[in-house]
């Protein structure tokens, strides 16, 4: 026993394990499937948050960053209020926060929004990286511009196929 | 305007011939050939002899390789300096550093033999606001607005003339500054004086960045090479300095894991990388998303807030750590003298600074407890003084 306590003082960091902020609750709840799309995220820590330094961004299932505002910080909470809310699907919230004695929390869990009054889970559409502080990009045009440089790379490939075989004849 | 000749082809010689010095001692020792000790340990001590030009259209002690120590010397002028007694201050300091900084003895030098090692010695002259005001004339310079993070004191603050005086040897330092602090003691007073430093000579190739008292490498989005042209000199040969003391608080700092510091710089501790790269000097990514979607670079990293494309809008860090003496507590009295070279204070360093201020997450463990501002003045040729254009 003395031997591991030697072993764990020599192994162990010196940086106090309490002071890292963990993520304990948070709105909606981990794995969730909602009837109704959130207005907002809350995540809720067992540190008081530092309100200068929280990122919380809610990306759709394409890693596209939903509009939302700017992390409201109170105590150990952040929240970010999404406008509009989203349609149906699977999102992301992914957060990176600071704890007032300046550690650095960061993870991600998912929540799936199926309104039945709302239209299913629209198809994923290419994955389109949003610059930071960007606000969602609306989907439709996206969709639709996915599926046309789809088509031009599927002509493009027929042709270039033609082209060879041509060639090789 | 031709550029100062860079000292970097000689500094390589230099360091080879370290390296091969080392690699004849490793020979002795393995083969015990006693004829080959006396030729290695008589080789010439470059390090030491080394020197940089003085005179020139641009002062040195800027774009140079930056030697280890350093002393910053400010100055309070005496009251009722005028231009004229100006002119005769910086005429006997600029003949005192012409002479030192080529390992010959100043006029008066009380101690010459100090003087015979220059070891890369240069005396950089910068002007304070208050230097211009004792002349009747218009300062270049204008004292920076305040910053939220600020907890300026006095006795690291303000200054009418500066000294920087850099060698790689600190008895070299110390001898420099003493000579010349007694032949401006006539007319000005010592405020201030910040000596720092850096890796000893030959510890590391001259390019490589090097690390601060807090573990980070300082100074990788520095200009280069044809880089530092348009962002740090005028036309005319002249710059600017700002000094800034920036306390480190190292015992809190001490209590990260390396992951809280990695996100408090933007940059892995040990490569220098940015999280959204992979070497030293890739590029940052501030667009970059990992697999939740959250941005690789932290937006409230340093590197994220201090980050600069523009070359032309660069400011070049020559920065010096400083570590003096820990309290009771064992608490280090530690940190940064960071000094940086650029065209035009408010264009360039104002708004980094505004910007790290307003959101920088290694603010928590930083604090700027003093700060000047200098207008540096052109060089002078043989014969002339440093401020010959200015003050005449």
């Amino acid at each position: 026993m003395l031997t591991f306590a030697a072993f764990a003082a020599v192994l162990l960091p010196g940086s106090p394990a309490w002071a890292h902020a963990e993520l304990i609750a948070s709105t909606p709840v981990r794995d969730a499937t909602l009837a109704q799309a959130p207005t907002a995220v809350t995540v809720t820590f067992s540190e008081r948050l530092n309100p200068e330094f929280a990122t919380i961004v809610v990306s759709d299932s394409a890693r596209r960053r939903l509009a939302a505002s700017a992390p409201v910080v109170d105590a150990g909470s952040g929240t970010v209020t999404l406008s509009p809310p989203p349609g149906n699907g699977t999102y992301t919230v992914a957060y990176r926060v600071v704890s007032v004695d300046g550690h650095t929390a960061q993870g991600s869990y998912t929540f799936t929004v199926a309104d039945p009054a709302l239209p299913a889970a629209p198809t994923t559409g290419p994955p389109v990286a949003a610059p930071a502080g960007s606000g969602g990009l609306p989907t439709g045009p996206l969709i639709g511009l996915g599926v046309f440089v789809a088509a031009i790379t599927l002509l493009g490939y027929v042709s270039w196929r033609r082209h060879r075989r041509g060639e090789s004849q | 305007m031709t550029p100062r000749p860079s000292p970097v082809s000689r500094r390589r010689l230099l360091a080879g011939g370290a390296v091969a010095g080392l690699g004849a001692v490793a020979a002795v020792a393995a083969t015990g050939d006693p004829a080959a000790g006396p030729a290695a340990a008589s080789a010439p001590l470059d390090p030491g002899t080394a020197t940089v030009p003085f005179h020139g259209p641009r002062q040195a002690g800027v774009a140079e390789d930056p030697p280890a120590h350093a002393a910053f010397v400010a100055f309070t002028l005496a009251a009722g300096t005028d231009k004229r007694g100006l002119a005769r201050m910086l005429r006997l300091l600029t003949d005192d550093a012409a002479r030192l900084t080529q390992g010959v003895a100043a006029l008066g030098d009380t101690d010459a033999t100090l003087a015979v090692l220059p070891a890369r010695l240069t005396v950089t002259f910068g002007f304070g606001p208050g230097l211009y005001r004792a002349a009747g004339l218009r300062s270049p310079v204008a004292d920076l607005p305040p910053f939220r993070i600020d907890r300026l004191q006095t006795r690291w603050s303000g200054g009418d003339l500066l000294l920087q005086i850099c060698a790689d040897d600190p008895l070299t330092v110390a001898h420099t500054q003493r000579m010349l602090i007694k032949d401006a003691r006539p007319f000005a007073a010592v405020r201030w004086v910040q000596q720092g430093f850096r890796r000893s000579p030959g510890m590391q190739a001259p390019e490589h960045t090097q690390r601060n008292v807090l573990g980070q490498l300082d100074g990788t989005a520095n200009p280069r090479g044809p880089e530092i042209e348009p962002a740090v000199w005028n036309p005319d040969g002249s710059t600017t300095l700002v000094v800034r003391r920036v306390r480190a608080e190292i015992e809190k700092w001490d209590l990260l894991a390396v992951t809280d510091k990695e996100n408090a710089t933007g940059r892995r501790l040990e490569s220098g990388a940015p999280l959204s790269g992979s070497q030293e000097h890739d590029e940052p990514d501030f667009t970059a998303l990992d697999d939740a979607g959250l941005p690789r670079m932290p937006d409230f990293s340093h590197v994220t807030r201090a980050r600069v494309t523009d070359p032309a809008l660069k400011i070049l860090r020559r920065p010096y750590n400083y570590d003096g003496v820990p309290n009771a507590l064992g608490h280090p009295d530690a940190g940064l003298i960071f000094a940086a070279y650029q065209r035009d204070i408010a264009r360039q360093f104002v708004p980094i600074q505004q910007r790290l201020a307003d959101r920088d997450l290694l603010n928590e463990w930083i604090t700027p407890i003093g700060s000047a501002v200098f207008a540096v003045p052109p060089g002078c040729a043989e014969g002339g003084w440093i401020g010959e254009r200015v003050l005449t």
